[in-house]
């Protein structure tokens, strides 16, 4: 297992307007989101017993299109299962998420289009809306975290996993995978794309929910097994237990 | 004072050693927490827990910008229009209209009735009744008990029609503040306890007395009545700031002495 990418890093609160919001970069990617809610729905969207949780995804350059709707749609019923929607019937929770940086591919020509799903930014908007929520104090059920891994199949013994790939490893990956899970250690999200077998995305889930559910202590034991500590990859919940940590420590100085 | 408790995220489990327990009082959860029958008491938002064993109670203290309203709840609600037997109000942008009907003003009846044009600002409760989260908030500038408007009703009008409200006069301005400042502000003991003391530094000596009336909603906003309009704006800038640096005692002073230096 390897992992290509420094620590995550997160602003809270940067948008004065909105309810809440966040900075996040990890991986290359900068994704600014934004929080509104909840609101008042529009009648089209307005549902008797819930809220509708909005998202919108604007890419780097250019207008969204098939690809920003699609992302739109796998995130927005991830998020509605986070978000307390039951406690705000007729209600709207309005997310936007503003790519502002992503890693450039020398290999191909980003402006072409490509019919694919763009996985290695997924954990990086999932991360954003999960952080922007709890900055604007939408009533969850739970945290989540997300990351993505890449399969690189090797010309001799077992494949290899990447972490947080760039770009090019995506792109000679055997497959690629995001997964994404609640701070309850349930599965989230799970979106895979190209060849693998079952017992690969099995590593690989282990491998993420090494990363997104790793407990705060750990084990002596456990430590030989996965020998180097630099190996293990980043700490999804630890980031996010931190960086809350600060905001809250900010908006309560006066106690 | 409440003992201080963990920070704590949604969805994390907290230590049946912190819940208070109480002999006789039944435990009753605030803001942030939310019950899970039979026996889980789960966050819902991320935010310092709190307890009061005396009063049997929890809550998680946290700080945002959208205000969801809740019953017996202070706020400054703006009047949009008037319907045939109630005015709609604005209590937060973009949100659901709130219902203040014409006959929850302090001795209206159906002849007389406060006339209040559209932007009108009101101080108004939210009323007990309203608690049900698939009705839109609905508002009273009375007493339903005594009677009494108790200072609640239209802001900032000279001469209130059916003299109901507390009819301030002479300019004044809403500043919009997180909600966090508005419950330290409504506190009250909001010196000692929510550690906000601007106010009655503009009003004491470091401001050089000035004079002013505020006035404190929940949803985020506050009222600042003055017969001049620089007080008007110093004290709504002092507010601002103090709420968005998030001053202490000391950074207040200094600003309240940096405004009143530069209004001369």
């Amino acid at each position: 297992m390897t992992t290509t990418a420094a620590a995550p890093e997160a602003a809270l609160g940067v948008l004065p307007r909105a309810d809440g919001s966040a900075n996040y970069s990890h991986a290359g990617y900068t994704v600014t989101g934004s929080v509104n809610g909840p609101i008042e729905a529009q009648r089209r969207d307005e549902h008797a017993y819930e809220a509708h949780v909005d998202v919108v995804i604007r890419p780097a350059a250019g207008v969204g299109g098939t690809r920003e709707r699609h992302l739109e749609s796998i995130l927005q019923s991830s998020l509605t299962q986070l978000i307390l929607v039951k406690n705000f019937p007729r209600c709207l929770v309005q997310i936007v998420l503003q790519v502002e940086d992503s890693p450039e591919n020398d290999y191909v020509n980003t402006k072409l289009v490509q019919a694919s799903l763009n996985f290695a930014i997924m954990p990086a908007l999932m991360q954003t809306a999960v952080l922007a929520l709890l900055s604007a104090g939408v009533p969850m059920r739970a945290t989540a975290t997300a990351t993505a891994i890449a399969v690189m199949r090797q010309e001799e013994g077992a494949p290899t996993l990447v972490v947080d790939p760039s770009t090019r490893a995506i792109e000679t990956a055997q497959s690629a995978h995001v997964l994404a899970f609640t701070s309850h250690g349930g599965l989230l999200l799970a979106e895979s794309e190209g060849d693998f077998t079952v017992k690969e995305w099995d590593s690989v889930y282990d491998t993420a929910r090494e990363i997104c559910c790793r407990s705060a202590p750990t084990k002596e034991g456990m430590e030989m097994v996965l020998d180097e500590e630099a190996t293990r990859g980043p700490d999804m919940r630890q980031f996010l237990q931190s960086t809350m940590e600060a905001k809250v420590a900010k908006d309560l100085h006066w106690k | 004072m409440a003992p201080d408790g963990p920070l704590v995220l949604p969805g994390e489990t907290i230590d049946p050693s912190l819940v208070p327990s109480h002999p006789k009082n039944p435990l009753r959860l605030g803001p942030g927490l939310r019950h899970i029958p039979p026996t889980d008491i789960v966050p819902t938002v991320a935010g310092q827990l709190i307890t009061n064993p005396v009063k049997n109670s929890m809550w998680i203290e946290y700080n945002s910008n959208r205000y969801i309203p809740s019953p017996n709840d202070l706020i400054l609600a703006q009047i949009l229009r008037s319907t045939t037997d109630a005015y709609l109000c604005l209590i937060t942008p973009y949100s659901a209209p709130a219902t203040l009907p014409h006959l929850a003003f302090e001795g209206a009846t159906k002849k007389t009735r406060p006339q209040l044009a559209p932007g009108q600002l009101v101080y108004a409760r939210i009323t007990p009744a309203s608690a049900n989260r698939h009705m839109d908030p609905e508002l009273e500038c009375v007493s339903a008990t005594t009677g009494k408007a108790d200072g609640l009703g239209p802001i900032g009008v000279v001469g209130t029609t059916s003299g109901s409200g507390s009819g301030s006069t002479g300019p004044g301005c809403v500043f919009d503040i997180s909600l966090g400042f508005a419950r330290r502000l409504l506190m009250a003991r909001s010196r000692e306890d929510g550690g906000v003391g601007v106010l009655e530094m503009l009003g004491g000596e470091e401001g050089g007395g000035l004079a002013f009336e505020t006035a404190v909603g929940r949803n985020g906003r506050v009222w600042v009545g003055s017969e001049s309009a620089r007080t008007v704006v110093l004290v709504g800038r002092a507010l601002q700031e103090t709420d968005r640096a998030g001053l202490g005692m000391e950074g207040q002073r200094r600003l309240v002495k940096k405004l009143v230096r530069e209004m001369k």
